[in-house]
């Protein structure tokens, strides 16, 4: 078993003390009755996920084609694309374009994609100052933690407990006269001073982006704070980072991609603010950065989509309606899973991120009750991929040998109807004479695993073939 | 800028382009659905979408009273400055509406950060979300984020039925090509990171105000 699967199990085992399992439901549920207000303000809700799953199909399969088309009017702006083959390569060019231009304090905007390539540790490395702006995505870095859930990083906090933390980290911040110091009122206020500071003063703004529009030459971000427009209106640099996968073809697309992102999310009808940037500021305009530069992310996506059966994997919009659909993700927690993606999509794309044999665990993270493919907004079969993980953890990926014995011996018995007979008849008897002997639940008896938490099912006196033959003389 | 030293990036253009060569199934080509519900009427959408996004939308007839009701919403606004887009139409409705507090013209530069309200014009107006489309041309990017209230002046004629529509009317207008920012703006700035419990004013304004007049000028 590898380190990640141990921790992975430990940390699942545990996550009931952890985190209230209370304080996920009740965001969840929240989440459940919003979406399903949402989804029900679409005529064709069905024909909505077909139509963004068609738009991100057709962009991954002329891929090369709109990254192109993409740069090209990024460049025509006077912005910059640096493409990263690796996560090192896209740190580094962050990390050494902050040194280049003196930046001392970063404001950066929420994007997994910045967490999938550690770059704010990269950053305080150099010794600069890095200030998460979208308020959950601050409240964890506060608690030096890593996101709990794609979009709802404090999902597992209440607001006493980010009252506590507040207390200690933003004293300077807070109202001192509040009489209700848990009121999120109040905690947002604290937050809203802290982090204006900190846009004020920064030099660069680092963002992520939602969609890289090729038509215009656009990078899409969402948001509702509107930390996003502040961290690319003010500071002298803007940088956005986004993996190859973002691509879409056209302006227009947004018209369905917006709402339906916004449904699946939160289930909102659409998010507040909803971002398009495609250079530095203009010669003829009032405000924004003298620099704009686009980091494109590989980081293993070309090897997802050299797979025809799991391509359409990179159609994710990441809008976590796959999280919080999955009983396994609400029972363990986003921290258990110890990967930047979590969830069913975690699940499958962590595999191909970092290693199948070091992740194959996580394809066994699942019931397969399909929940996450039913949600999905762009009709990502997630629960097959997971299959699909599983087999091509079988033939590539280190399995104990006692595994590979056993699935031999079941073959080969399968595979004969006299010796499927003899075996059945075998472990019919045995069992009987084992269960008679008082000895069901012990450590002789093999359905113990079974029966450790079910009853044992009652041992019938024949085989289904017998019994078969009998109705058929009836 | 230094030209940038990008090896990687013709090894990872060669890595698609031999992943495409892989064909993966293609979806079954679908009828064009009907996503959306069709809006009749833009202006009662509109107004009914702001009301749900806890945003304001006050109706005028002309430019004229939508000065008066910019005043009446300025003397309760503590007083400070404003930022207003330098546009004639703006000119014309500041000098009957505000008064006893400094102006800042966008043409001076971008917003300060302490400003009390900012006034700027819009794009286009979205009916069927409640929305409105801004750019850099409307007073910069920061104009209609920095301060705590947004006041939007719109004519009646901007009103686009829903977001397909006011997309490719943005494009037709090459809205994209002329500003290097654009923003499709949802009520006002908000949050439910703590516990789901929705509060407005997260990083930008807590107020979102729509002038509507039916004729503008």
């Amino acid at each position: 078993m590898s380190t990640a699967a141990r921790e992975f199990l430990l940390a699942a085992s545990n996550s009931a003390t952890l985190t209230p399992r209370e304080t996920i439901r009740r965001s969840i549920e929240h989440y459940e009755a919003a979406a399903q207000r949402g989804r029900s303000r679409f005529l064709d809700w069905e024909g909505a996920r077909r139509k963004c799953s068609e738009i991100k199909w057709e962009a991954l399969n002329h891929l090369d084609k709109y990254l192109l088309e993409f740069e090209q009017r990024v460049k025509a702006r006077g912005g910059h694309v640096f493409w990263a083959e690796t996560a090192e390569d896209a740190r580094r060019y962050v990390a050494d374009l902050a040194m280049q231009r003196g930046v001392k304090t970063v404001v950066k905007s929420k994007s997994m994609v910045a967490e999938e390539i550690h770059l704010t540790p990269a950053l305080e490395k150099q010794g600069m100052r890095v200030f998460e702006t979208d308020l959950g995505e601050f409240i964890v870095q506060l608690r030096d933690e890593p996101p709990y859930h794609i979009v709802t990083p404090a999902m597992h906090l209440t607001r006493a407990d980010i009252a506590k933390l507040f207390t200690e980290k933003l004293a300077d911040f807070m109202t001192p006269d509040a009489t209700v110091k848990d009121d999120p009122a109040q905690l947002v206020a604290a937050a809203r001073r802290a982090l204006r500071r900190a846009f004020v003063s920064a030099e660069m703004g680092i963002t992520g982006a939602n969609f890289l529009v090729a038509d215009c030459g656009m990078v899409a971000i969402t948001t509702n704070e509107g930390n996003d427009r502040l961290g690319t209106a003010l500071p002298r640099v803007h940088v956005a980072i986004a993996g190859i996968e973002k691509v879409v073809p056209r302006l227009e697309n947004l018209g369905t991609l917006w709402p339906v992102l916004a449904t699946a999310g939160t289930g909102q009808q659409i998010t507040c603010y909803n971002t398009l940037i495609g250079g530095p500021r203009a010669a003829n305009e009032v405000d924004g950065p003298e620099e704009f530069h686009v980091v494109l992310l590989d980081n293993g996506r070309s090897e997802l989509l050299a797979d025809p059966e799991q391509r359409e994997v990179l159609q994710c919009i990441r809008c976590g309606a796959c999280l919080n659909a999955c009983p396994v993700f609400r029972t363990v927690g986003g921290h258990a899973y110890g990967t930047t993606y979590s969830g069913p999509i975690g699940s499958v794309l962590t595999p191909h991120l970092r290693g199948l044999n070091e992740f194959q665990h996580l394809s066994y993270a699942s019931s397969l009750c399909g929940a996450c493919t039913s949600v999905c907004p762009v009709k990502i079969d997630l629960h097959h991929h997971l299959l699909q993980n599983r087999r091509n953890a079988v033939h590539s990926a280190d399995r104990p040998w006692l595994e590979r014995a056993a699935f031999k011996l079941w073959r080969w018995n399968m595979m004969g109807s006299h010796r499927f007979a003899t075996a059945g008849w075998l472990g019919r008897n045995a069992l009987s004479v084992l269960y008679a002997l008082g000895l069901g639940g012990s450590a002789l008896d093999p359905l113990r695993p079974w029966t450790k938490y079910r009853a044992a099912p009652a041992i019938p006196k024949k085989s289904f073939r017998a019994s078969w033959r009998k109705r058929g003389a009836d | 800028m230094e030209q940038i030293d990008n090896p990687g990036r013709e090894r990872i253009l060669s890595r698609i382009r031999s992943a495409l060569t892989k064909p993966a199934p293609q979806h079954a080509a679908m009828q064009a659905a009907q996503i959306f519900a069709p809006v009749f009427d833009p202006l009662a959408r509109f107004q009914k979408e702001c009301t749900d996004n806890v945003a304001e939308c006050i109706l005028t007839p002309d430019s004229d009273a939508t000065a008066e009701n910019l005043r009446s919403l300025l003397q309760r606004i503590p007083s400070g400055e404003v930022y207003v887009q330098d546009a004639p139409v703006l000119r014309r409705i500041a000098e009957k509406s505000i008064s006893g507090r400094p102006i800042r013209w966008s043409s001076e530069g971008p917003p300060n950060e302490a400003s009390q309200a900012t006034i700027t014009l819009a794009e286009s107006l979205v009916a069927s979300t409640g929305s409105v489309l801004v750019a850099s041309c409307d007073g910069g990017r920061a104009a209609s984020v920095i301060a705590p209230v947004h006041i939007v002046v719109a004519g009646q004629d901007q009103l686009e039925p829903d977001l397909d529509a006011a997309l490719t009317h943005a494009r037709e207008r090459g809205l994209a090509a002329r500003n290097s920012f654009l923003c499709l703006i949802t009520g006002s700035s908000r949050t439910a990171d703590i516990e789901k419990i929705l509060v407005l004013g997260a990083h930008g304004p807590r107020r979102l105000v729509v002038l509507l007049a039916q004729h503008l000028d």
